[in-house]
């Protein structure tokens, strides 16, 4: 049992904030879903810096890191799809990569080249051809497009596959964003006076956010499992179950302890907030 | 409204039965979530509810009103709320109620009328950025010279400021110290030099706003009450208004349209779903309950602090439940812009805008309970 980073893994997360420090970040965010919801320039950022190719030189976990930490500084980029689920089934293809259950709203449609299509037991790889995605408008932080389902080249066998690491992404997603909200509630409680004192040190308020860390921090680590497993059914389930059940909460914690500031769009917290809904759905809420 | 606890005598069935007709004319309106954005229509219907009466149902003959009890008031704002036209503006209620109590002759002859028409409206100028909860902490100076006194500060979060005539707002005019002790309550007109409204956009696609008090300038006439005198009168005002606050017929509306969403997307006839919206039926009914209780005590005239609060945490939070039902139930067609996504952000609100749950809890445990701790 060891939960203490490897040499390795801390250089890869501390490049991977470095890079996040100047790439992403909540005022980016907003830039971002003020036009297409999808970041090029992060994207090309990652893929320069070579963490596309985190899954096979490195290793899932590695992986699950920086999808992590993307997540917590709102990066709209779909990393986990294209540097997880694709190399996970063996493929290199083009990015942008979006992933698809048939039916229902597809996160970062509009802005994919390639979908992954989850077809019962078998996976399709279908490009996307451009005017064939229909923007939906959404208030949960990332952009949806509804696409076409049919078609692509089959991948039989690959669906139990793709299903398993789409669940561990979204879970390593889901952890992210939870990290990005406590965070920034953390520092918001902590400044924020009532009553002469600092709301953080009523034992209301403390006792709720001691729970949500317990969330996010089990979250975190039960998708790094299911990840450095190498998504087993189970691992994957448990992960994206107990994250998804995390994020419901959390969303109403957070908001609550952020006051009518927080329901302001002035205030950060909509940013990650918003996203937990969409990632919690995106499975069918598991 | 299809099913309800509440029946009233013959006579009150028969004005709920003229408010309805009323409202016919005003279906798919939405003031009730939109006032901001449909102002001109809203205000039409002020207007309108105004040449029948209805502004001031509840105010004494003297004062101008048709001296109806409480129940009417909280029917037509019930039914207002299930249709969802508008919400009762802070004019014709704590405003109107707190001249007529405290306020001068002048002040009634000057603010009565055109709030009784529907032709004047105010925004409620309490909460300020360092004074959310801890409204006795509010900072905003008003300092008296010769026949007026110069208002400077900052009041946040503020409804509808962008298309009010005036505020109603609580300012400091004694020490810090004084707490609660040292306000005073005053109508500043928020088209006065010194002032200016910028709007704080909200996550339900609304806005608040943040108004700014320059050295704006309130005649001495337009303070209410004796100075300093502020926290009484604002306790009061809340006694005779807390009945149509907050109207439980808007969480009837809220679940109906859930299951009429989950009915569309072909959802009803699962068993998960059909638990989730016969527990949230029941809350429906709790909340109703809860409601009565304060009504029972607006109309007999008693202090209601604690059934007021506990209505109030249980409406807020079955208004969450509700919205985020679909959310629990795990379909993903609640993401997509909508009334049932638009619900789960405005929700948000209801925990928190008119006392949190955190003070209404407070107010169950302390006062209704007697456990100590400050109030």
């Amino acid at each position: 049992m060891d939960f203490t980073l490897t040499e390795t893994q801390q250089s890869i997360v501390d490049s991977a904030a470095k890079l996040l420090t100047k790439h992403a970040g909540p005022k980016r965010a907003r830039q971002v879903l003020a036009t297409s919801g999808y970041d090029p320039e992060l994207a090309s950022a990652l893929r320069e810096a070579g963490f596309l190719s985190l899954m096979k030189e490195t290793g899932a976990l590695e992986a699950a890191m920086v999808t992590e930490a993307i997540s917590a500084r709102a990066g709209l980029v779909h990393f986990g799809a294209a540097a997880m689920v694709a190399p996970a089934l063996g493929m290199e293809i083009d990015e942008p990569v979006a992933l698809s259950r048939q039916r229902g709203p597809v996160r970062y449609g509009a802005s994919a080249k390639t979908l992954l299509i989850l077809d019962g037991a078998d996976v399709r790889v279908r490009r996307v051809d451009s005017g064939e995605a229909r923007p939906m408008r959404s208030n949960f932080g990332f952009p949806f497009a509804e696409l076409p389902a049919d078609g692509g080249e089959r991948l039989s066998g690959a669906g139990a596959k793709m299903r398993a690491w789409w669940r561990v992404v979204l879970a390593v997603e889901i952890a992210g964003a939870l990290r990005g909200c406590l965070t920034f509630t953390t520092d918001y409680v902590k400044e924020r006076r009532q009553f002469g004192r600092a709301i953080g040190s009523f034992q209301a308020i403390q006792h709720r956010l001691a729970d949500c860390v317990v969330l996010t921090e089990a979250s975190r680590w039960l998708a790094y499992e299911a990840a450095f497993q190498g998504a087993p059914d189970d691992g994957a389930e448990v992960a994206i179950s107990y994250a998804a059940a995390a994020a419901r909460r959390v969303f109403h914690e957070v908001h609550q302890m952020n006051g009518a500031i927080g329901f302001t769009r002035e205030h950060d917290l909509h940013v990650w907030s918003m996203r937990l809904q969409a990632l919690a759905l995106e499975m069918g809420g598991a | 409204m299809s099913v309800s606890l509440f029946v009233g005598s013959a006579e009150e069935e028969e004005f709920r039965a003229d408010v309805i007709r009323f409202i016919s004319e005003y279906r798919g309106l939405n003031g009730f979530h939109f006032q901001g954005s449909k102002w001109p229509e809203v205000k039409a219907l002020y207007r309108a509810i105004g040449q029948c009466g209805w502004m001031s149902i509840g105010w004494s003959d003297a004062a101008g009103g048709l001296g109806r009890s409480a129940v009417r008031e909280f029917i037509l704002w019930d039914e207002m709320a299930y249709a969802r036209v508008a919400r009762p503006p802070l004019g014709a209620g704590i405003v109107a109620k707190t001249l007529i109590a405290h306020g001068t002759e002048a002040q009634k002859q000057k603010w009565l009328p055109p709030i009784r028409a529907g032709e004047k409206f105010f925004s409620l100028g309490y909460s300020e950025p360092g004074a959310g909860s801890d409204l006795a902490g509010l900072s905003t100076r008003a300092d008296l010279h010769g026949d007026h006194y110069v208002v400077t500060g900052e009041k946040c979060w503020t409804s509808y400021a962008q298309d009010s005539d005036y505020l109603w707002t609580l300012v400091r005019t004694g020490a810090v110290e004084d707490r609660g002790r040292g306000l005073s309550l005053m109508i500043l007109d928020l088209h006065a030099p010194g002032v200016s409204v910028r709007p704080l956009p909200t996550i339900d696609g609304e806005q608040l706003n943040q108004v700014v008090l320059d050295a704006v300038e309130v005649p001495v006439e337009h303070r209410i009450g004796p100075e300093n005198a502020a926290w009484r009168l604002v306790k009061d005002a809340l006694d005779v208004e807390r009945h149509v606050q907050f109207p439980p017929a808007r969480l009837r509306r809220d679940l109906e349209e859930l299951v009429a969403w989950l009915r569309k997307h072909e959802h009803e006839l699962d068993p998960v779903v059909q638990r989730t919206v016969a527990a949230l039926g029941v809350g429906v009914f709790e909340v109703e309950a809860l409601a009565l209780l304060v009504l029972e005590s607006v109309v007999k005239g008693r202090p209601g602090d604690v059934e007021a609060a506990q209505n109030k945490l249980a409406h807020a939070e079955l208004s969450q439940k509700i919205a985020r039902a679909p959310f629990e139930l795990g379909l993903s067609e609640a993401l997509i812009y909508g009334p049932i996504e638009f619900l789960y952000r405005q929700s948000t609100w209801e925990t928190i805008g008119g006392g949190t749950s955190e003070i209404m809890r407070s107010v169950v445990a302390r006062q209704g309970l007697g456990l100590g701790g400050r109030s």
